[in-house]
């Protein structure tokens, strides 16, 4: 991508470790724009948030959620899987890239582990090239 | 037994004089040609009393029953109508009534008819997206038509000159869920009019003679005649296929494997056939069988031949006169 | 209650592609309660949309409300200052509110962005199915409280028919019930299978569509 590609990180704080939060700040790193966005939890993560990040011009968006065993709502982070599956497909419907969406379990993320999993969507998303939501942008 | 003929054809009679009937199926063609219709005529003459003409079954467009039972007609045949209560409303199948006793048909078999759904699916396109119509269903039907033969009034209260007597038909399924109910429900036929009734295809002989006996038992069969449905297995794949898709087919798990293991299938189906049909004939309430052979209709001469149902008797022809 | 589904989104892109400014409208009764047209979905859909159409080329400027319902003159006028902003509208709305909008605002093209397609329940979270197919001539009483018009596939009177699937399906769909089994069950239980023995006579449907636009008028409510 010739422009750095903007990738959007969701997790409660159980996901990263405490320090890991203060550590990455939404600055250039690997050559990338991180936003790290410390959330309630997962489960509080709607279709309607998750499509208006892409809205706003972000390339990729990674929703961390705990561990299955250790959601404190029992089922939340399952319903937050569901939804951004649903919002996959619907990105896929409008040829935006199902995969500018990514679903990761992790617990107590170090910054070094924060930062390989948005490296890694943006790998995920550079075929799709960027986000046709940017200001300026050609359509 | 005297007994007043009631739209005199000649499955009524023979099934009258006492004889064990044989029906037989003919499917129309999914084209306009009237000889592909001819064609099958002459496979099948005088395997049977009366040639069932099925009614765009599975949902898929064929020739309509009623030309298709005219054309049977034409070639010295006795047809025997299907209709179903898929495609028309009671405007038209009276209407369709009227007109198929003109032509000169005397039989009709009343059944619900498969869910559009049906048509499309397989290797056919079907019309899976049209609208349904189920105004009446089959037992309403059956209904409809006493009330064509022996009222001469239409459903809705108007009368008609002169009665349009048909032999009425209905089918029945023993075995499919909720079993109990089914001979209710065929009670239920008898009530409203049937006088004959074809069955499903029967595979398990057990299992049907339970259902027989027990319409045996509430009178049923005094009341109707019972004709069991035979359909000449081709292979274990097709018998597999109808156990597991048709609803109300049985098919025992020693049959399947027989039919597998068999080095000529074709000869193996028609002794299946065979033997299914002398089963039958011994089965207490079952006065008579209706044979299938999907687009094999060739395969039924011989099955008939070598079940000891040939030649069909002679009865006395003529239709009933007008009342 | 009313039930709908989306239309693909695509189709909805498409019609929209020429105009410039929508009006996304959503309603909070039936369509929000199954998922497909409230406040949720307008949310969802909006930034849906409007990347569908930047992608294509036809970037256009969405303005979503939620009005409580579509079918309430009352409620539409909330939209009265909006109408003139925008050159189109799309309603999450059932048919009947898609109309009252269409009714009341005839200067726009009004798009529906849901198909309706049943009166149902929600049978658990998910999944709905109709029960209800409004034949005007309600015979519940007599069929132990299951509906054959709405819940069999050939709304038979004298069911079931003999399609019905080894496990109690309809031979239709191998998800539903074959009703006729399940009203053979309900009487089993109450003793009453014998009267399912008498043959129900054809039904009167002119009561319901098949006897024209349906017209409901009470003299005593008049004002």
């Amino acid at each position: 991508m010739s422009l750095d590609p903007e990738i959007v990180v969701l997790y409660c704080q159980h996901c990263v470790a405490q320090d890991a939060h203060v550590a990455v700040a939404a600055e250039q790193v690997r050559g990338l724009t991180v936003r790290p966005t410390l959330m309630p939890c997962s489960s509080k993560v709607e279709v309607p948030h998750l499509l208006r990040i892409l809205e706003q011009g972000a390339d990729g968006v990674e929703l961390v959620a705990c561990p299955e065993a250790k959601c404190r709502f029992l089922v939340g982070s399952l319903k937050a899987e569901q939804r951004v599956s649903r919002a996959r497909g619907l990105l896929e419907e409008i040829r935006m890239g199902g995969q500018r969406l990514g679903f990761s379990r992790k617990e107590k993320l170090s910054a070094e582990a924060l930062l390989d999993l948005a490296e890694a969507r943006a790998v995920a998303v550079k075929p799709l090239g960027p986000n046709p939501m940017k200001k300026g942008e050609p359509a | 037994m005297i007994r007043t003929l009631l739209a005199g054809s000649r499955l009524e009679r023979v099934l009258s004089a006492g004889h064990f009937a044989v029906t037989a199926e003919v499917g129309p063609p999914r084209g306009p040609d009237p000889e592909a219709i001819r064609k099958k005529a002459r496979l099948v003459r005088g395997v049977a009393d009366a040639y069932n003409v099925t009614d765009n079954q599975t949902a898929v467009v064929r020739m309509s029953s009623i030309a298709g039972a005219k054309i049977l007609l034409d070639e010295g045949l006795e047809p025997v109508m299907q209709m179903t209560c898929r495609d028309r409303n009671r405007i038209a199948l009276q209407s369709d009534l009227l007109g198929a006793w003109a032509l000169g048909i005397r039989n009709c078999l009343s059944i619900s008819g498969d869910h559009q759904k049906a048509g499309g699916g397989g290797k056919l396109k079907g019309h899976p997206g049209c609208k349904n119509v189920y105004d009446v269903d089959s037992i309403q039907l059956v209904s409809i038509l006493k009330g064509l033969r022996d009222d001469a009034v239409q459903q809705g209260g108007d009368s008609i000159e002169p009665a349009a007597p048909f032999f009425i038909g209905a089918a029945w399924t023993p075995l499919a869920p909720p079993q109990e109910f089914r001979l209710l429900r065929l009670a239920k036929k008898i009530a409203a009019g049937a006088d004959f009734i074809q069955t499903q295809a029967v595979y398990d002989l057990d299992r049907f003679a339970q259902a027989v006996q027990k319409a045996v038992e509430m009178g049923l069969t005094e009341q109707v005649a019972i004709l069991a449905g035979v359909i000449v297995p081709r292979s274990a794949a097709m018998l597999r296929y109808m156990n597991a898709n048709v609803p109300g087919v049985e098919v025992p798990e020693d049959l399947i494997k027989r039919m597998k293991s068999a080095s000529d299938p074709r000869e193996e189906g028609l002794e299946v056939s065979v033997e299914l049909i002398g089963a039958l004939r011994q089965m207490p309430g079952i006065r008579g069988v209706h044979l299938q052979a999907i687009e094999s209709e060739e395969l039924l001469p011989e099955v008939a031949e070598r079940a000891g149902l040939l030649p069909r008797p002679e009865v006395l022809q003529g239709f009933m006169l007008q009342r | 209650m009313i039930v709908a589904e989306w239309k693909p989104v695509n189709e909805l892109a498409a019609a929209l592609g020429s105009h410039g400014k929508i009006l996304l409208v959503g309603c909070a009764t039936c369509v929000a309660e199954c998922a497909a047209g409230g406040e949720r979905e307008v949310e969802t859909l909006a930034p849906l949309l409007r990347m569908a159409l930047q992608v294509e080329g036809h970037p256009v400027e969405i303005r979503a409300k939620t009005l409580e319902r579509q079918c309430e003159w009352e409620f539409l006028e909330e939209l009265d200052e909006i109408i003139p902003e925008v050159d189109a509208v799309l309603s999450l709305a059932c048919g009947i509110g898609v109309q009252a909008v269409a009714e009341r605002f005839p200067q726009v093209p009004v798009y529906p962005g849901v198909n309706t397609t049943a009166l149902a329940i929600r049978e658990q979270p998910g999944l709905w199915t109709a029960r209800c197919a409004a034949c005007g001539d309600c015979v519940l009483g007599e069929t132990f409280g299951l509906c054959p018009v709405a819940r069999c596939a050939k709304s038979l009177m004298n069911g079931p028919c003999g399609g019905t699937r080894k496990d109690g399906k309809c031979e239709v769909d191998e998800n539903t019930d074959c009703v006729w089994t399940l009203i053979v069950e309900r009487a089993k239980a109450r003793g009453s299978l014998d009267s399912l023995a008498q043959v129900r006579r054809p039904k009167d449907w002119s009561n319901s569509r098949h006897g024209g636009p349906k017209r409901m008028f009470r003299e005593d409510l008049r004002e």
